[in-house]
């Protein structure tokens, strides 16, 4: 369907040996954005070719508010569905289902969101159950001990899975005191203490429009639409945005190497993450560093895939990753490989990344990433529910449509030069984060080699 | 491509599908047999192309279990003019990504590129069709990296473990005995001859339907497979699996000893391939049983009786008769055996009373809204195309499908659950922690 207008532009690259692919330029399609009295932002974008309707919202309801509830943020999101004050939770299951309709709310780090598609006919109706999900949630009692205790299994059941829960092992050592050490499901412990009354809390407290957006994105008519909107959304009511802004605290930098160790006994592989802080999503370098990390680990040819698994044979696969959040973020490299040769897979992962910094990159390199990064930009845009997503974290981070329409222009602007220095500032060189999850008996003297180690059991 | 806007009666019979048209879809043959179906689509200037080959587990036999898959992964590692790592080095210089996947039927290759960049896409793939080297160290490493593949999924997946042994209690002569990914001893053997000798039997031009969608014109698509796929011999058809599995005649019940939190239910019954006329029923008893809250399954077993944390039902397209499978995992200090009996009474509801008008009515519905997310992308139409015109013997059967599923009444589907879940007829699998008891 259609994405993204595309202008043709072919640009010849005269100045190097290595041919840029022709360039595609795009612009993001037009929409339009308001705010409503309460402070609800919204965006309209028309895309009239395909009966469908997109619908994304973000709300400042995430995981770096649970305090010491943890798992509090994504519980909540999740009650939404559980009833409302016209909605019984069966009502608004079968009236979704029987239409086809889809309509999820969850938490992330940062915020909470909402995400909808349903066809162009049904969106009054099902626009008035999302307005009823966000605005008139109930928290039925009994629907939320169900809830929970599914939750508790399923924490559970994730430690036989240690690609699940890596990722919260590595927060809680990489942010330390920060918020963003918050881990998104939460632990036996914390979930088990979580009461209706905290969610009910958690909503008022949190689920406020004016720090909110909503983006409408397909076959409808943007004053239609507009009308449809305002009439639901303007009884949200205003709410105290809360007075400390958690995430401006700064992220203590970590000062050595340090290894959590996590045994799960029946570990035929080891499962492994190394890391460093990263950077703010809004920072001036983004595409820049994105560019780099396409090349250090980022495909399949990335330094880090060729050396470890298509040389070697080590694993069946090895990336390299930037998560970015408001205040800040993390690098980190992901692979796993078989109990015996997880020596050998760790150091020859650190070997790769300081080639990063003593040999650096070559023009012919660089070019192959920029072409990739470019040829593999219209496909994130395709889709109504691709677009009002990016409407929404647009919103989020502060940012604007010259994210998209100048991206090419941002990537192809990328020298040699620039690319040293985006390596030397933004790659770790030292005082690496390690989280291993495997054999212990088999592996701990191993650990011992990258830092100091802190040993925990899965099942704890 | 032309796009109508057309409204949808949701209780009319007669649903029009909008945005794309069997006659969207242009085909042309080489001479040596390759088919291709071309979607001209330039609502982003990229396109991609699927390369569907009719070559899966279920071509092979014990000793060489896993090579359909290790065989997807070797087409990556040279061939005469790409040698080995050139192949991706030179499509990721171009702009474009590919991945592959394989399956008990076929073995499917995906690339993903920017229109400008086909012709480079054209000259990898009739270089590696044409020409592959096997080369023996690539062989080596790249045997360990299946192996990690095969060792991560069941490392971090309780799922595949049992649903190996459910297939492998439900066929005892049928190929889809063994898994995808092969027995660990034949991964560790397959020779350079086994190779080479596939390579020779299955990579033929006839023995491969080709998608393509996106920012290209038809005439251009022609004139590059002609250029770059059109000299490639076309060689004898490979052998035909001539195994039929025997008629089970009497309940397989398979334990599976891991330490896990709960126990994992799989249940499967044997059930017809794709091209069968009972398929479109089983298909909307599927989506009965377990798509949405408001399904079967979940609203008794998760819902109602808080039995299980998730329940999933699946029915896919297949060459051969296959399975319908039940997957759900136990709610803390649940016995299985009562999620279980939980599940046939739903399913002795469906035998005795059959359903409701209102839940046919919801899965057409939602029949419809999954059509419209199938062709939403290039890549969504590509892989469907391939998938009709590979499963159902013709592209055009997906623009019938939603015609297809409408006719389905309360009685067949009814008719197609008696006929189908038996006892007798199933196999039922269940991986626990203590399995002394």
């Amino acid at each position: 369907m259609k994405g993204l207008k595309k202008i043709l532009v072919f640009i010849c690259i005269l100045a190097t040996t290595f041919t840029s692919i022709n360039a595609q330029n795009y612009t993001l399609p037009e929409y339009t954005n308001f705010k409503l009295n309460n402070g609800l932002t919204v965006y309209l974008m028309e895309q009239h070719d395909v009966p469908l309707i997109s619908v994304s919202a973000i709300i400042p309801a995430g995981a770096i508010y649970d305090g010491d509830k943890s798992g509090l943020a994504q519980l909540t999101a999740a009650a939404l569905k559980h009833g409302t004050q016209n909605y019984s939770k069966a009502k608004i299951d079968e009236t979704l289902d029987f239409i086809g309709a889809s309509v999820n709310a969850s938490a992330s780090k940062e915020f909470a969101g909402l995400s909808s598609k349903f066809a162009a006919k049904d969106k009054s109706n099902v626009m008035t159950i999302i307005k009823e999900l966000l605005i008139h949630p109930i928290f039925d009692e009994n629907e939320f001990s169900k809830e929970k205790s599914r939750l508790l299994t399923e924490l559970e059941r994730q430690k036989e899975s240690p690609s699940s829960v890596i990722r919260t092992y590595f927060d809680e050592l990489l942010y330390g005191e920060h918020v963003y050490s918050n881990s998104l499901t939460g632990t036996i412990a914390t979930v088990e203490k979580i009461t209706i009354d905290d969610v009910k809390n958690f909503y008022t407290n949190n689920y406020i429009p004016n720090n909110a957006a909503i983006s409408i994105v397909g076959d409808f008519n943007s004053n239609e639409m507009k009308k449809i909107v305002t009439t639901l959304f303007s009884s949200w009511e205003k709410g105290n945005s809360s007075s400390t802004n958690l995430v401006s605290k700064p992220i203590k930098k970590p000062t050595s190497e340090k290894v959590l160790l996590i045994n799960k006994e029946d570990a035929k592989e080891t499962t492994f993450y190394i890391g460093a802080p990263g950077v703010a999503r809004n920072n001036k370098d983004i595409v820049a560093i994105q560019v780099v990390n396409t090349l250090f680990g980022g495909r399949f040819t990335s330094m880090l895939n060729a050396e470890l698994r298509t040389n070697s044979g080590l694993t069946y696969g090895a990336r390299s990753h930037f998560t970015n959040y408001k205040n800040g973020g993390a690098f980190y490299i992901s692979t796993f490989t078989a109990n015996k040769t997880t020596e050998q897979t760790i150091d020859l992962t650190l070997e790769v990344l300081n080639r990063l910094h003593t040999n650096g990159l070559d023009e012919k390199l660089l070019t192959s990433a920029k072409n990739y990064v470019k040829g593999q930009f219209p496909p994130r845009y395709e889709t109504i529910g691709q677009l009002s997503y990016f409407l929404t974290e647009m919103f989020w981070y502060n940012f604007d449509e010259s994210f998209i329409n100048d991206f090419e222009k941002n990537v192809d602007g990328l020298t040699l030069e620039k690319a040293k220095k985006i390596i030397g500032t933004y790659f770790p060189k030292d005082k690496y984060q390690f989280v291993l999850i495997g054999k212990a008996s088999e592996i701990e003297k191993i650990a011992n080699k990258y830092g100091t180690v802190k040993r925990f059991n899965i099942k704890d | 491509m032309k796009k109508i806007m057309t409204l949808l009666f949701l209780f009319s019979s007669i649903i029009s599908y909008a945005q794309m048209k069997a006659e969207d879809v242009k085909t042309f043959t080489l001479e040596n047999g390759m088919k291709f179906l071309v979607v001209e689509d330039f609502s982003i200037p990229n396109a991609n192309m699927y390369l569907f080959y009719k070559v899966g587990s279920r071509n092979e036999y014990q000793g060489i279990t896993g090579l359909s898959h290790f065989f997807e992964h070797m087409m990556f590692n040279g061939a005469k003019k790409y040698g080995p790592k050139v192949f991706d080095q030179v499509m990721e210089f171009n702009g474009g990504a590919n991945n592959a996947y394989t399956t008990q039927d076929l073995t499917v290759y995906t690339n993903w590129f920017p229109a400008s960049s086909a012709e480079i896409i054209f000259d990898l793939e009739g270089d590696r069709i044409s020409s592959l080297s096997i080369d023996p160290k690539m062989v080596e490493s790249e045997r360990g990296v299946v192996l990690s593949e095969r060792r991560t999924g069941l490392e971090n997946s309780p799922w595949r473990n049992i649903i190996e042994s459910v297939n492998a209690s439900a066929f005892k002569e049928h190929p889809y005995h063994w898994s995808v990914i092969g027995y660990e001893d034949d991964m560790k053997n397959w020779t350079q001859k086994d190779l080479e000798l596939y390579f020779k039997m299955y990579y033929a031009p006839n023995n491969c339907v080709v998608v393509v969608s996106g920012a290209m014109k038809f005439e251009r698509v022609k004139a590059l497979a002609k250029k770059y796929l059109g000299s490639i011999p076309a060689q004898a058809a490979p052998p035909k699996i001539h195994i039929k599995e025997p008629k089970q005649t009497g309940e397989r019940r398979i334990t599976v000893q891991k330490d896990v939190a709960n126990p994992y239910l799989v249940i499967g019954y044997h059930t017809p391939e794709a091209k069968h006329e009972d398929f479109y029923a089983l298909s909307i008893l599927n989506s009965i049983l377990s798509s949405g809250q408001s399904s079967r399954l979940y609203s008794s077993l998760v819902d109602k009786k808080q039995l299980s944390t998730a329940v999933f039902t699946s029915y896919r397209e297949n060459f051969d008769p296959t399975l319908f499978y039940f997957y759900t995992s136990a709610n803390k200090d649940v016995n299985e055996v009562d999620i279980e009996n939980a599940i046939y009474e739903e399913l002795d509801k469906i035998k005795v009373n059959g359903i409701t008008e209102k839940e046919l009515q919801k899965i057409k519905n939602q029949k419809l809204m999954e059509f419209y997310g199938q062709i939403e992308t290039i890549n969504g139409k590509s892989n469907n195309l391939g998938t009709y015109e590979l499963f159902f013997g013709d592209y055009k059967k997906m623009f019938e499908a939603p015609e297809n599923f409408n006719k389905i009444s309360i009685e067949d589907v009814q008719k197609v659950a008696k006929k189908y879940f038996k006892k007798s007829n199933r196999t039922v699998g269940v991986l626990k922690t203590n399995v002394e008891d």
